[in-house]
């Protein structure tokens, strides 16, 4: 889960009046410049919690499964794969014939290494805990390789497919060890030339095992934080795809001959979290009350200058399982009706937290606006990042937490709706374990959770998942806010990169014309 | 005069200890959990724990200082807790792009600022003095990322003729330097005129006048020398400030520097970095601070140095 960065906004403007676009300081017609808001942290899967390092790490990674530009599963050095009935045990069938750019073969026991050093305590590394459910990996011939599970999990091939999942060469992780993170070989399209500061370069695997690809002789991304600087660039001739484009300054380069700007689905749901320990958020008329209080349409267009999509589940539709739900309207009255049912008619003061970035002090100002409609008085208050952590996810007992409404964002890195399900509502994920920042606490749900991890089934699941949804989305511990787009742009000359609904990038197909 | 230079350099190692001592102390104070943030926002409690251990939160604060100095004292930094890599890495690769642009930054303003400082000097109240004052504080008002735009504009998207940004070509150097040297040339300018005027109001410049030097003569030795002295703190003063980064310009420039790596450390607390940063930027002072006290001798020779 990364928000992006959008500093400097209203500033900005003045770029956006720029028209014309030069091409100046463009490279080779084969290389591809991407501008990207932040600096990478590293390029160790297995240690990275951020989407643009993971976009950089597919560039030159890739694991057993993946997700195509719809998010959807597909194999990609796994053939095929069996689950076991109790969805204890996961086989996977290899691709033969792969090797990694440091020559080592592909193989079960290349897999087995991988994962051994990532559910090893002892490496330290960011994403053991998303493999915590393995107990051990088995070579059973050289392209077979069996996953044995603690306790079942349901999700496990969606939880593959993860991009911590992606396989490093072993025999590179035995020469570099921690420094693998500045070093990485894979599988992947393209091989590691150099990374400084603020400046990735790849360049083109001749020995790819897919045919005829990539078509790009090498790929740079470079971190522009600023966002009229990172247009520039795109202006400039200097990079043929950026990401984020900025909202408001959409409108700047709509008429440009060379500039196309892509808006695509993403899976960051937007959310208020209401404390429902907390008076009066506990009464589940309130909770209604605020759902009803809120204009969706609005939010998406004061807030995200209509880029946004309104929530209809607290799953976005680009995730696994989702199933649409009856939205709650925009009816003031009837929220006046169910606080004055629920004792509170004469209105109550709360608090609303979020983080210090642009997009969330616009929202939890909208919300301030709304919410006084219906007489709630709202103190926005914005937190830094370091103590947004202390207050909401370290708390360590729910009474302990002050928090009355909280405004975030989530989007579920596996694709899949266990991840977006149980980390933010089951009643084991409350801080500081997982991010159930209300306590919402519901039986029922669990119950339904658990059921759908404990098998592989797809069907059975969905069923489960189904009935989660409308749960959740009935007791209302959110007020449902929104699903973002994927906004970025790029030169026309450029096809054949996408931006997938979680915000990774793929660049593997991607193409430059003349 | 070798002996001064040395026992001043000695002089140093206190203030650095005590530096050290304040740092420590003060990005601990600051809240928030630098484990979590490091973890990441979909991290578990147990990754989260994992990166506590891993960084040594765990153990009593005097152990963690007691490390934290005998790593120093053998020229170990640390790792960075966001990139694991050494911080000696991490600084060193963003010190030089920080270097360059101060060098060009103030070379610039040095040249224009104390130039126009000097000619309104001269020309107190005539019209060179107040077009020069005109540009000084337009100078100083211009907001820097303002500014950083509107070049970005003008040169890199209309013109085509100089990069938007970056750590790549000598081009990249010419905006993010003027952006940065406008303001410091603005105050030089500023501080030059007042420091001459001052001067020139003296009673050994009038007497200089008055045994019939000329007016040259007058200008340059007599009056620009001993004007220069309080420039030159001020020069050494900016000079300091630039190396300890400038976030706007690199930002807007996407400039490489030290100053947006301090930034970033502090949203995720990176205590080893954040440390590293505060102790380099205080040498940094330290020897400027003896650089100028230099520099006056060298202007004027009847100041000894003991």
């Amino acid at each position: 889960m990364q928000i992006p960065r959008r500093i400097f906004i209203g500033s900005s403007l003045a770029l956006a009046a720029a028209t014309a676009a030069r091409p100046s300081h463009a490279a080779g017609n084969s290389d591809l410049t991407v501008g990207v808001p932040t600096n990478l942290t590293g390029l160790d899967p297995a240690d990275v919690n951020d989407t643009l390092s993971q976009s950089a790490c597919r560039l030159m990674m890739q694991g057993l499964y993946g997700f195509d530009k719809d998010m959807n599963l597909i194999p990609v050095l796994a053939e095929s794969y069996t689950a076991s009935e109790d969805a204890k045990e996961f086989t996977f069938k290899l691709r033969t014939g792969i090797s990694f750019h440091d020559g080592a073969p592909f193989d079960a026991a290349a897999v087995k290494a991988n994962f051994d050093r990532v559910t090893d305590p002892a490496n330290h590394l960011k994403r053991t805990s998303l493999y915590e459910m393995i107990d051990h990996t088995d070579v059973v011939d050289p392209t077979t390789v069996r996953f044995v599970l603690k306790n079942p999990f349901g999700a496990f091939v969606p939880t593959i497919a993860h991009p911590a999942g992606m396989q490093i060469s072993p025999k590179a992780i035995q020469q570099y060890g921690k420094e693998i993170s500045r070093n990485p070989v894979g599988t992947g399209p393209f091989k590691f030339v150099s990374w400084s500061a603020d400046t990735l370069k790849v360049t083109k695997n001749d020995k790819y095992w897919k045919p005829n690809l990539p078509q790009l002789a090498s790929v740079t991304f470079r971190s522009v934080p600023e966002n009229g600087a990172r247009l520039a660039m795109l202006q400039a001739g200097e990079a043929q795809f950026i990401y984020p484009m900025p909202p408001e300054m959409i409108k700047a380069v709509e008429h440009n001959a060379n500039i196309t700007v892509n808006n695509a689905p993403s899976i960051y749901e937007r959310y208020v979290a209401m404390n429902v320990m907390k008076h009066p958020y506990d009464d589940l008329r309130v909770r209604q009350a605020l759902n009803y209080a809120v204009d969706k349409a609005a939010f998406a267009k004061v807030v995200w200058n209509g880029y946004e999509d309104p929530a209809d589940s607290p799953i976005p539709p680009h995730l696994a399982f989702h199933v649409a739900q009856q939205p709650w309207p925009y009816d003031p009255a009837k929220a006046k009706q169910l606080l004055k049912d629920a004792g509170v008619g004469d209105g109550f003061d709360t608090e609303i937290w979020a983080n210090t970035v642009t997009i969330s002090l616009r929202a939890m100002q909208f919300l301030q606006q709304q919410l006084a409609a219906v007489g709630i008085r709202v103190k926005v208050t914005p937190l830094e990042a370091g103590l947004l952590g202390s207050k909401i996810f370290a708390v360590q007992r729910p009474a302990d937490s002050d928090l009355e409404l909280y405004t975030g964002a989530w989007s579920s890195s596996t694709g899949d709706a266990d991840w977006g399900l149980r980390p933010l509502f089951g009643s084991q994920a409350f801080p500081p374990k997982l991010f159930n920042v209300g306590y919402y606490s519901n039986k029922s749900l669990d119950e339904k959770l658990a059921a759908a991890l404990a098998t592989a089934d797809s069907n059975k699941r969905a069923a489960l998942y189904a009935d989660a949804q409308k749960l959740i989305w009935n007791d209302a511990p959110w007020i449902f806010l929104g699903v973002d787009r994927n906004l970025s742009a790029q030169s026309k000359k450029l096809n054949g990169l996408y931006m997938i609904p979680d915000g990774g990038l793929l660049i593997e197909e991607a193409a430059l014309t003349a | 005069m070798l002996a001064y230079f040395l026992r001043r350099l000695a002089g140093t190692i206190p203030v650095l200890i005590a530096v050290s001592v304040l740092v420590f102390g003060f990005v601990r104070m600051l809240p928030g959990d630098p484990a979590r943030l490091v973890a990441g926002p979909d991290a578990s409690e147990s990754d989260v724990q994992a990166v506590r251990l891993d960084m040594g939160l765990d153990r009593p604060i005097y152990w963690q200082y007691v490390r934290y100095v005998g790593d120093i004292v053998q020229g170990n930094l640390g790792r960075s807790s966001r990139t694991r890599q050494p911080v000696s890495y991490e600084i060193g690769q963003r010190f030089m792009p920080t270097f360059w642009l101060t060098l060009a930054a103030m070379g610039w303003a040095i040249v224009a600022g104390m130039g126009i400082g000097v000619l309104s000097g001269v020309k107190r109240g005539r019209w060179q003095d107040q077009g020069g004052m005109v540009l000084a504080v337009s100078g100083l008002s211009f907001p820097p990322f303002w500014l950083g735009l509107l070049l970005i504009d003008m040169f890199s998207v209309r013109l085509g003729w100089l990069p938007t940004g970056g750590y790549e070509s000598a081009a990249s150097i010419v905006m993010p330097s003027f952006t940065l040297g406008l303001g410091v040339a603005a105050v030089l300018a500023r501080f030059t005129r007042s420091a001459f005027v001052e001067v020139a109001s003296e009673d050994y410049v009038r007497t200089a006048r008055a045994k019939g030097l000329p007016e040259r003569r007058v200008v340059w030795t007599h009056t620009l020398r001993n004007a220069l002295i309080p420039v030159i703190t001020m020069t050494g003063l900016q000079f300091g400030f630039l190396l300890g980064g400038a976030v706007v310009v690199e930002t807007v420039f996407a400039w490489p520097g030290l100053g947006r790596l301090l930034v970033d450390s502090i949203s995720f607390r990176d205590y080893p970095v954040i440390q590293a940063e505060i102790l380099l930027f205080s040498l940094e002072f330290i020897l400027i601070n003896l650089a100028v006290d230099l520099l006056y001798a060298v202007v004027n020779p009847e100041i000894r140095l003991r």
